[in-house]
């Protein structure tokens, strides 16, 4: 492990054939298991805990007083110091704690005031997702942390604003805060909810049963109360007439960073990768399209660093080169970098099933069944044992080597959301030893 | 061009010095030092392509990992092509055409000892499939060209210098390794004095003996192709066009921290020169004869030139290896007659 706490490994297949232009590449990032070799940061954590108070949220009635108990376990969670706040949803949003749209700081006097405003929540009106994002916005803007990350439950479409206005909000919050989504039921739309997660960084999950709503809060905000390193971006930086294909979060779960690229110098881009825990370990893919050279040159194809900012400046982590080697040896050129492969693999099963599903409720019942079939294969082949499992509540498995599937006729709604939501999962493989 | 006169001065300090000393009794500066392919000290590397371009505005930066901070090519290091010339023995080594970087590297020394004059040279060739390669082989060649040096200078029994210096250059090969793997490297050395021609390797690199009618190979290949060939199942030209013929069995590295390596003590029959060299040129002319053919009498009385003129034979029948050729010839070329 580096001085800085983290390691950046690249892993890939540095051989192209004469005029190949594709590099692949994956890039593993970890951070020291000791929190003490991480740098921290100097202002301490922030969270906001947004409950949809939604009339729906009183059918069954277990469900209000499951998010009321959920908001009061996730409480208890808090660290003392951290800045917290409740924040309430409908067609409007307001501060439920402190009310008077601040920040507190966690003491067990103020956690204990926090518990006692949040059994006072009802339900009633409509659902504003952006409206409650604009309220996280604004009351994150009272406190200077750097580790800002909220919670967000609903149970229902976001149908009291257009999805412009949410997709503005969720704009307006990118690169301010984190956010984990969660919807209870099964009356919530999941793509929706995606938009929130995947610009702000976070999770998006089903809990079907109200009743499991406490322990998920308390795991989520467990998992917030370990992250030690705010704001890290992978930079990445290419050659002159070099083109970013992509690049991806792959492990633990698909996310798409793509679009998320800030410029930070004629040829280098910041992307964002959200905060770090001790211990963590994740693997990004990046493609990159170069200027082919001669056989038997060597070209670096991206340096991949990563990049702590705070108000102070950015500071390089760690950094790994991506290369690429032209060669006339069709033995070299042409193997796989088996993580490579499995990730491009993992990246396409999330893609089939997000399609498949979206056809199987359009009524096109043949395309639902080529694409899910194709991830049923992809999952076996894969050892993505969760995955396929989900994918086994929502088509009869006839083949899974071959992918040859039938739908299933009646599938309950919480085991298609839960594999829509679960999709992007997917299972690691290690470096191959060299 | 006549020295014999004049007693030579300390390049250091300019006091004059005796010959056979090694070190300067004035100032202490080392009078022989052995030259390794490191490259040029003066070498600045810069882009081929942008640091010439005048649509990109220089100057053009190479990152501290030797590519272009514009294109991104990797930025010619000084070890591309390296000649070393020390009178009694010479080298070139070329990175070839096929590959990015020469993993190859030659370390070549002189001592003058109370018993005559010594000519020591060490060849080593980077493993391609460990990580970094060319690190490895340097770092061979130099500690094995150091522990020689201080062998000869000292007196010390050639055979068993020569092992010394395989265990050292391990021993320094251990150290580089990392959670990246085990750099590792061939290894060839030759001690060759008045009187004889101590061989010492690991690996696949060679030494040869090549005179007017009794060349010879002096090194037996740790390779797969060579146990092939030892154990009867094919010959020699047969064994080479087997895919993995170039794997090779014994090497310097991490993974094998105390590597037995083979030593030969031969004596010259009468004139002729010794040939290190590294598989980017044994393959396009494997026998001793050919090579032989090509040398001699030339590598007598031009070593650099003759060992120029086999680098450009093998670039010419294709390039695809880094090549590595170091020549001595003998008896020993003595200074006297320079």
């Amino acid at each position: 492990m580096s001085e800085s706490g983290f390691t950046v490994d690249i892993d890939q297949n540095q051989y192209l054939p004469e005029g190949g232009r594709t590099v692949d590449a994956v890039v593993t990032v970890t951070s020291a298991d000791s929190d003490t070799a991480l740098p921290v940061s100097d202002t301490p954590a922030a969270e906001i805990i947004i409950v949809d108070c939604s009339g729906s949220m009183d059918v069954p009635q277990t469900k209000m007083a499951s998010a009321r108990s959920a908001v009061a376990a996730a409480i208890d969670v808090l660290h003392d110091g951290t800045a917290f706040a409740v924040v309430a949803g409908t067609s409007q949003s307001w501060p439920v704690y402190p009310s008077n749209g601040t920040m507190a700081i966690a003491s067990d006097a103020t956690r204990a005031e926090a518990k006692r405003a949040a059994s006072s929540l009802r339900a009633t009106g409509g659902t504003a997702i952006g409206q409650w994002l604009r309220q996280a916005c604004a009351i994150f803007e009272t406190y200077p942390a750097q580790l800002r990350h909220a919670i967000l439950l609903t149970d229902g479409k976001n149908q009291h604003e257009t999805a412009e206005q949410l997709a503005a909000a969720i704009h307006r919050c990118e690169g301010l805060f984190s956010c984990d989504c969660r919807g209870v039921g099964t009356d919530w739309e999941v793509a929706e909810l995606r938009k929130v997660s995947t610009a702000l960084l976070g999770t998006v999950d089903i809990i079907p049963d109200p009743a499991g709503l406490a322990a998920d809060f308390t795991a989520m905000m467990e998992n917030a109360m370990g992250k030690q390193v705010a704001d890290v971006s992978l930079r990445v930086w290419t050659p002159q007439s070099a083109v970013i294909q992509f690049v991806k979060q792959v492990a633990p779960e698909v996310v798409d960073l793509t679009g998320r690229r800030t410029q930070t110098g004629p040829q280098a881009g910041d992307y964002p990768t959200g905060a770090w825990a001790p211990g963590e370990s994740r693997d990004y893919h990046v493609c990159v399209m170069v200027n082919p050279a001669g056989v038997g040159q060597e070209m670096l194809a991206a340096r991949v660093s990563l990049v702590a900012s705070s108000a102070s400046g950015s500071e390089v982590l760690g950094q790994g080169l991506v290369r690429a080697v032209w060669t006339d040896n069709a033995e070299l050129s042409t193997k796989l970098n088996a993580r490579v492969a499995h990730y491009t693999g993992q990246a396409e099963m999330a893609g089939l099933i997000q399609d498949g599903l979206e056809a199987r409720k359009q009524g096109d019942e043949e395309t639902a069944t080529a694409k899910l079939g194709r991830a049923v294969a992809l999952a076996s082949k894969s050892g993505n044992e969760d995955t396929a499992k989900l994918l086994a509540k929502v088509v009869d498995v006839m083949d899974a080597a071959t992918g040859t599937v039938r739908l299933k006729k009646a599938v309950a709604d919480a085991d298609e959301m839960a594999l829509d939501t679960r999709s992007t999962k997917t299972v690691r493989v290690r470096k191959e030893q060299a | 061009m006549s020295t014999s006169e004049t007693v030579a001065a300390c390049p250091s300090c300019g006091q004059p010095t005796e010959s056979g000393d090694a070190f300067c009794e004035a100032c202490g500066t080392e009078l022989a030092p052995a030259l390794v392919s490191t490259g040029a000290p003066d070498f600045t590397p810069a882009c081929p392509v942008c640091s010439v371009d005048p649509s990109v505005p220089q100057p053009v930066a190479v990152t501290p990992d030797g590519y272009c901070e514009n294109c991104g090519r990797k930025v010619p290091t000084g070890r591309d092509h390296v000649e070393l010339d020390l009178g009694l023995l010479a080298g070139v080594t070329d990175r070839g055409s096929r590959h990015s970087r020469n993993e190859d590297a030659m370390a070549l020394a002189t001592a003058e000892t109370p018993s005559g004059s010594a000519a020591i040279a060490v060849v080593s060739d980077g493993v391609s499939s460990s990580p970094r390669p060319d690190e490895a082989s340097l770092a061979g060649t130099q500690a094995g060209i150091r522990v020689l040096l201080d062998g000869v200078r000292s007196g010390d029994d050639l055979a068993e210098t020569s092992l010394d210096a395989v265990r050292v250059a391990a021993a320094d090969l251990v150290a580089l390794a990392g959670p990246g793997g085990a750099p590792s490297a061939t290894y060839v050395s030759a001690i060759v004095t008045a009187e004889a021609v101590t061989v010492c390797w690991l690996g696949d690199s060679r030494a040869y003996w090549l005179a007017a009618g009794d060349s010879q190979r002096l090194t037996t290949d740790d390779s797969l192709a060579q146990e092939m060939v030892s154990s009867g199942l094919l010959d020699e030209a047969a064994a080479m066009t087997v895919p993995q013929a170039h794997v090779i069995t014994r090497w310097l590295g991490a993974d094998i921290p105390e590597p037995e390596a083979h030593v030969l003590t031969f004596t010259p029959p009468g004139p002729g020169a010794v040939l290190l060299c590294t598989d980017g040129l044994w393959n396009y002319l494997p026998e001793a004869g050919g090579l032989a053919e090509r040398a001699m009498p030339a590598a007598l009385t031009d070593p650099l030139g003759v060992a120029g003129e086999l680098v450009k034979f093998a670039l010419e029948a294709g390039g695809m290896d880094n090549i590595t050729v170091v020549l001595v010839p003998f008896p020993l070329r003595s200074q006297i007659h320079e």
